[in-house]
């Protein structure tokens, strides 16, 4: 039954896709593209099948709704001028929408093979100090070894290959935080030390947690990278109040924020510049508030309904408005052409992306996956909004990708290894979790102290 | 021990992300459709730079239809604006492919393209068919004719006329010496020289001083004190200082800074009009000081200083202080108050302010929203503009005493000695002249602002001439004669 329904669904994905697809180029559709779509809509049902074959039972809405992200992604980068990205392989010129094809095919194989193969968690539950000391040790490397794009040193290149290492750190962030707060979670739920109304958290466990995060944030604004570091900020307290179920940890998280972007403000010219922006970007429209006041521009013209695919984006001396569009602003395309009710689907659809990953956690056998589950699908919706809500100068911009839609290789890698993590995890067939652990080393200290 | 399932936080988190991703449709919707009309519109938009190059953009014409503003055809069947008169020059600026645009041809750009449309069902319903392009016609509330009097009444001189329907909002006249050939800038032939001419002119007159050229008032701005005054309940009509005669005589002491008299005024005290007539900075002075401060500044923003009155134009902010000070209203100290009360100081104000000051006096204390595009006409339809009542700023009984004071400075005995060739025949007309102190050599700037009938107002009037000298020897015979000319062809 839910087979069926699961097929119902993406058969209509496709049916929009293939209606939607014609609009996209008046005047004659180039023969690629029924080819991507063919390919593309090909290795989801595949991806699909292979789970059923392998006897998994996974969610069944999660890659549906991923992969109804991934076609308008795909659609995005085929209405986009081709030559806003070109990759020679060998003889061929590959263009955005190839690029991005080849990217979202990787991506859906990856979380299929990943929803296939695990079948246990032990890998990620035991070793989440190895994974931390490996994402700080991958994040230190790009900033010694990185290439300078853009300001922002983020890329680092082996060869032809190049990425960005702070994608993959987000999921490892998630992995530690998961396994350090499923183990310590009674403690910090237990004790408090308090300050007048507000009770803090037990000092010498937040210790080492806080560090973490610490090292990763400077890290991250020592490579100007605000975006990472406001979405590990975010995702790190929405996993905190989830063990912990106590807002006072949210509330001094936040002060804790207010105070950090108070300094950072006031010391980092890069954030002032930002935030100047922000409040006012019609000061300076042709200079530096020129992107974010044509995302405004392109929203606005969408109105309601939109122009349609392929209707908008008007070009401005034979280019696109809106520099850095297939990786800072598909929203903004995707605002003008299909109008406040596109952007409303979209948003919905990332809503139900994450609704189905909380319900994945909540429906955890243990607090580890829970957490792990529900902080994969918080990655995903966070991140979401903070490109989002910067798209339309809610918050200051940062340059983020919009998950599954952006263009970009990390990006869709990395999400592809979220949905494949979340897609395992739903599995009730997985591995049984292991019997809780007794509390930490520390915390038997602490209570034969306090006894 | 506190268990409770994790579960449940998640819910609150999920319930926290619903939340989040509502504000972000919101906030699509504050720019997708509340905001649209007017991003979309915006000159700098590139739907608007893209359509300009190949639409024709719709006419421009005043109140009685003459063209301000056309297309021709170049060689190439390339259109370009024509501007048949320069005395507009300054409202309609131009629209030139190399050159951007500047005036109603910028800040009309999308009407005039037909990029937007006026009515909001229509523009909802635009994409939908084959051309979408409607360009609009804009009927202006201007007169040429009296644009083109004001024009040639200020001669060489540097200067501004506004003239307005205080019942209305409705703008005759919008002049600002010296014009320039907007034609050479928009054709493409001559649109290098064309530029360079008036942008490296020391005259500026891409200026527009109507709108956006800030002078000191000198005696006009004594009316907004007197709003001010009467507004915030601090005097009367009838309100006379005790101590005002010896001032008149030995000057007013305030904080140690002797402010003195000009020549003319009787040694003794009166009150709101007879002050008026014979334009007494003493009286202002105390005025200003009896109403403070944060009242003056109060009531000049209610007057619209700040520039956003939603003027076709923009319009650059007037000022009664610099705002630095820390006294009430941002002024130093009293001392600049005083001096700011009868239009010195730090005061700075705009000829289009000023005629906005006159218009609430003359239509019983309400600023009508004031503006020069009265109909926009397409394919679609026409849309006119409606008048719409800004603000209410005083009350009609307050405005009474003020008009009746500014009708004795130009009808009274004394007053005419200030005010000589104001006056209409046959009408009874209000004003207030004004000569602006520059400190330093050279003239001073020659003001008068008014209105008529008094008893029923039509029309109101700004007159600045830079460096006219006294207001009675330049401003207020050019304001009497155009007060005429309105009388003579557009009033009845």
């Amino acid at each position: 039954m839910a087979v069926v329904s699961v097929a119902i669904l993406i058969g209509s994905i496709s049916l929009a896709l293939a209606q939607r697809d014609p609009d996209a180029k008046p005047g004659g559709l180039e023969p690629a593209e029924p080819f991507h779509l063919a390919v593309y809509l090909g290795v989801l049902w595949l991806a699909h099948i292979a789970q059923v074959l392998a006897g998994r039972r996974t969610d069944q809405v999660l890659l549906p709704a991923v992969g109804l992200l991934g076609g308008i992604s795909l659609l995005l980068m085929e209405r986009l001028p081709q030559n806003l990205v070109v990759q020679t392989l060998g003889d061929t010129d590959l263009g955005l929408a190839d690029v991005q094809l080849v990217w979202l095919v990787l991506s859906i194989v990856l979380a299929a093979a990943i929803a296939v193969v695990v079948r246990s968690d032990r890998w990620l539950r035991l070793y989440k100090y190895t994974w931390a000391a490996a994402g700080v040790a991958l994040l230190l490397l790009t900033f010694v070894l990185g290439t300078e794009i853009n300001g922002q040193r983020l890329t680092l290149s082996f060869g032809p290959v190049s990425g960005q290492p702070s994608e993959l750190l987000k999921v490892i962030l998630v992995v530690f935080l998961a396994g350090y707060l499923s183990e310590n979670r009674s403690l910090l739920v237990e004790q408090s030390t308090r300050v007048g109304p507000i009770s803090l958290p037990p000092v010498p466990y937040l210790a080492p947690m806080v560090a973490m995060w610490a090292i990763a944030l400077g890290i991250v604004v020592v490579q100007r990278d605000l975006g990472a570091a406001l979405l590990f900020f975010a995702v790190f307290l929405l996993l905190l109040y989830t063990a912990t179920g106590r807002p006072g940890y949210v509330v001094l998280g936040l002060i804790l924020f207010v105070v950090g972007a108070f300094v950072m403000y006031q010391l980092v010219d890069h954030v002032r510049t930002r935030v100047d922006i922000w409040l006012n970007p019609f000061a300076d429209p042709s200079g530096a508030g020129y992107q974010v006041v044509q995302s405004l521009y392109a929203f606005a013209r969408g109105g309601l309904l939109g122009t349609g695919l392929g209707g908008g984006l008007p070009l401005v001396s034979g280019r696109l408005p809106i520099p850095a569009i297939q990786t800072d602003f598909p929203l903004a395309a995707l605002g003008e052409e299909l109008g406040l009710v596109g952007i409303t689907a979209i948003l919905g659809i990332y809503l139900v992306v994450i609704e189905r990953g909380l319900r994945i956690g909540a429906a955890a056998r243990d607090d580890f996956r829970a957490l792990l589950a529900s902080g994969l699908a918080l990655v995903v919706g966070v991140q979401a909004f903070i490109i989002a809500a910067g798209n339309l100068k809610l918050i200051p911009l940062t340059g983020i990708t919009l998950p599954f839609i952006s263009y970009g290789g990390s990006s869709l890698l990395v999400n592809g290894i979220v949905v494949g993590l979340l897609l395992a995890l739903s599995d009730k067939g997985v591995e049984p979790p292991p019997p809780p652990r007794q509390p930490g080393r520390l915390a038997r200290l602490t209570r034969r102290a306090a006894g | 021990m506190d268990r409770r399932p994790v579960s449940r936080s998640i819910g609150h988190v999920g319930l926290a992300l619903v939340i989040a991703f509502g504000v972000l449709a919101g906030g699509a919707g504050y720019w997708q459709v509340f905001r649209s009309p007017d991003l979309s519109s915006a000159a700098d938009n590139p739907v608007v730079i893209a359509a300009a190059r190949d639409v024709v953009r719709g006419q421009i014409v005043d109140r009685d239809g003459k063209v301000l503003a056309t297309t021709k055809r170049d060689a190439n069947g390339d259109p370009y604006r024509v501007y048949p008169d320069r005395s507009v020059s300054p409202i309609i600026g131009y629209a030139s492919r190399r050159y951007g645009t500047a005036g109603l041809e910028r800040s009309y750009a999308a009407q005039l393209i037909g990029v937007t449309d006026p009515d909001p069902v229509r523009n909802l319903l635009k994409k939908f068919e084959s051309n979408p392009s409607d360009p609009q016609t804009l009927t202006l509330s201007l007169s040429l004719a009296l644009q083109k009097a004001a024009v040639k009444g200020l001669g060489d001189d540097r200067g501004a006329v506004v003239m307005l329907d205080p019942r209305t909002g409705e703008v005759l006249v919008l002049a600002s010496t010296p014009t320039f050939d907007n034609s050479a800038i928009a054709n493409p032939a001559t649109e290098d020289k064309g530029f360079a001419a008036v942008r490296d002119a020391a005259s500026q007159p891409l200026l527009n001083r109507a709108t956006q050229g800030r002078f000191v008032p000198g005696s006009v701005f004594k009316i907004v004190t007197a709003i001010a005054a009467l507004g915030s309940g601090a005097i009367d009509a009838t309100t006379t200082f005790p101590n005002q005669a010896k001032a008149e005589r030995d000057g007013l002491v305030v904080n140690g800074f002797r402010i003195r008299e000009h020549p003319g005024v009787p040694v003794r005290t009166f009150d709101l009009a007879h002050a008026t007539e014979v334009s007494s900075n003493i009286f202002f002075a105390l005025t200003g000081l009896k109403t403070g401060g944060a009242n003056l500044a109060d009531y000049a923003a209610k007057l619209g200083f700040d520039g956003n009155v939603g003027f076709d134009l923009p319009v650059a902010p007037s000022q009664v202080t610099n705002g630095n000070g820390s006294a009430p209203g941002g002024f130093v100290d009293e001392v600049e108050l005083a001096n700011a009360s009868y239009g010195q100081a730090e005061t700075f104000v705009t000829p289009f302010e000023m005629a906005l000051v006159a218009s609430t006096v003359a239509h019983g204390g309400i600023l009508m929203k004031p503006h020069l595009v009265t109909a926009l006409t397409g394919r679609s339809g026409t849309r006119t503009v409606a008048p719409e009542i800004f603000r209410q700023v005083i009350s009609p009984n307050e405005a009474a005493a003020i008009n009746a004071a500014m009708v004795r400075a130009v009808e009274g005995n004394l007053g005419k000695q200030f005010t000589p060739g104001a006056a209409v025949p046959g009408i009874v007309t209000a004003g207030k002249s004004g000569t602006a102190e520059l400190g330093g050599k050279g003239e001073p700037h020659s003001w008068f602002i008014g209105f008529a009938p008094a008893d029923n107002p039509q029309i109101a009037i700004a007159v600045l001439v830079e460096r006219g000298g006294r207001g009675a020897q330049r401003a207020v015979p050019l304001a009497g004669s155009l007060l005429k000319t309105y009388f003579d062809t557009v009033g009845r």
